[in-house]
């Protein structure tokens, strides 16, 4: 794996911002693009977070990442339409509507994952957490769930690919045997690279008795401030029609 | 009988270790998970996600019920499981059903004393309801679910409301706990055929 994608300190991170307030723009991202909280009212805002993460990757300079991101953005967008307009039928609807659908609701929140991973560091992520007064009991399974996520995902491609080359694979001779053929070794590698990373951590003094020290600086800056009012309008118009 | 040790279990702190092993197994749980909702495209398999996630989820939990010997890493991982199914798109109820059932199923493991075969099969049938957490919008307010996702296509949703109605509720909440038991199972198989073998349990 490229280690430079998840070391920010060698990369431009452009307009810098609170981990915090990543989280929250993920959450609410989340809840109201994808997950529809909040009905007709929020329907005009949805546009509006839907390309944040977008201007975050590009002030990155995640050029190609956030290039990619806005053409199969507005293409499954545009595809949607199309299939709608001439209400087509049948399988080959089912196929785009499942590519576009897929596309359409979940790229801005894996975009937002991926700025949230790429831009920050677990320690930077720990400390936020830790100034969010999240227990210690939390925050380090997340904070190695944070570190980890890449590696399964790596190892399962690796297992994918080789299990495919003997035919088990979806469509492949042995399809019957994919669950045992790719969770054992998905397993089996993912404890044993587990233990080493926990005896890493352990001798760092994660988990000890004493308190963690941390250097990294965070803090709410002017960007913070606007993003925040911008999460808490649609937070503010759900709450509104709970009550009312 | 065993007062004292259930005493000094409960009061003995999850070390840094305990932690982590959670925080590992979490990320390998959430990764499968993932893989399998995108199956959920399909309207007819939707309500099977009840049925595969905990089968194909048994296996990597029932390697980490074997780390498991305090009371509260099963807590925490079904909350940051219910957590990531929020931040990844089922909205917030599997968080709140994440909470009640971890409490459950740690409690129930906890009476078998984290060994008791029976009681595992139990306690992981218990904590996959969070699954039905992510099913539970459908049924409060079909309409207003599907009023923010016409995107998807008419048919899409014409499909889901004719799977999904009210009387299926309990069907699915009843999958996910049977399946859940069965998943269990299997992964005490796969435990037995495999892991054991290779010296990881």
């Amino acid at each position: 794996m490229n280690n430079d994608t998840y070391n920010p300190k060698k990369v431009d991170r452009g307009i810098i911002l609170d981990p915090r307030t990543k989280l929250l723009y993920l959450i609410t991202i989340t809840t109201f693009a994808l997950g529809g909280a909040g009905g007709k009212r929020c329907e005009i805002l949805i546009p509006v977070l839907c390309m944040v993460p977008f201007l975050l990757l590009l002030s990155a300079k995640r050029f190609r990442t956030a290039l990619v991101g806005i053409i199969l953005f507005a293409g499954s967008s545009v595809l949607l339409e199309y299939a709608n307009a001439l209400s087509m039928g049948g399988l080959l609807y089912y196929l785009i509507l499942g590519s576009c659908g897929i596309l359409g609701r979940f790229l801005p929140v894996v975009m937002m994952g991926r700025y949230l991973m790429e831009s920050s560091t677990v320690s930077e992520f720990t400390k936020a957490m830790k100034k969010l007064h999240v227990s210690d009991k939390v925050i380090i399974p997340l904070s190695v769930m944070f570190r980890f996520f890449p590696t399964v995902i790596d190892e399962a491609e690796s297992i994918s690919a080789a299990m495919k080359m003997r035919g088990i694979s979806l469509g492949g001779k042995h399809a019957s045997r994919i669950i045992e053929y790719r969770m054992v070794p998905l397993m089996t590698c993912c404890v044993n690279i587990g233990e080493e990373l926990s005896a890493a951590a352990l001798t760092r003094g994660l988990g000890g008795d004493v308190d963690r020290t941390n250097i990294c600086k965070i803090g709410f800056h002017v960007q913070d401030y606007v993003s925040i009012i911008l999460c808490l309008v649609p937070w503010a118009l759900l709450i509104m029609d709970v009550i009312i | 009988m065993d007062g004292v040790m259930t005493r000094k279990k409960t009061t003995e702190k999850l070390g840094g270790k305990d932690l982590i092993n959670i925080g590992i197994y979490a990320a390998i749980y959430c990764v499968i998970m993932t893989a399998i909702s995108m199956l959920g495209f399909i309207p007819i398999m939707m309500p099977m996600l009840s049925v595969l996630c905990p089968l194909i989820g048994g296996i990597t939990m029932m390697l980490f019920y074997t780390k498991v010997k305090k009371f509260g890493m099963i807590t925490i991982i079904t909350i940051i499981i219910g957590a990531f199914l929020w931040v990844t798109g089922m909205g917030y109820w599997p968080f709140i059903f994440g909470i009640v059932c971890g409490v459950i199923a740690d409690l129930v493991a906890k009476m078998g004393n984290y060994s008791s075969k029976k009681m595992t099969a139990l306690s992981h049938g218990i904590m996959n309801i969070t699954i039905f957490g992510c099913f539970l919008p459908l049924y409060l307010d079909i309409n207003g679910y599907f009023s923010t996702r016409t995107s998807f296509g008419s048919e899409y949703v014409e499909a889901l409301t004719k799977i999904f109605r009210p009387w299926t509720a309990p069907i699915i909440l009843a999958c996910s706990f049977v399946f859940g038991i069965l998943g269990a199972l299997l992964g005490m198989y796969f435990l037995k055929k495999h892991f054991e073998k290779a010296g990881i349990v």
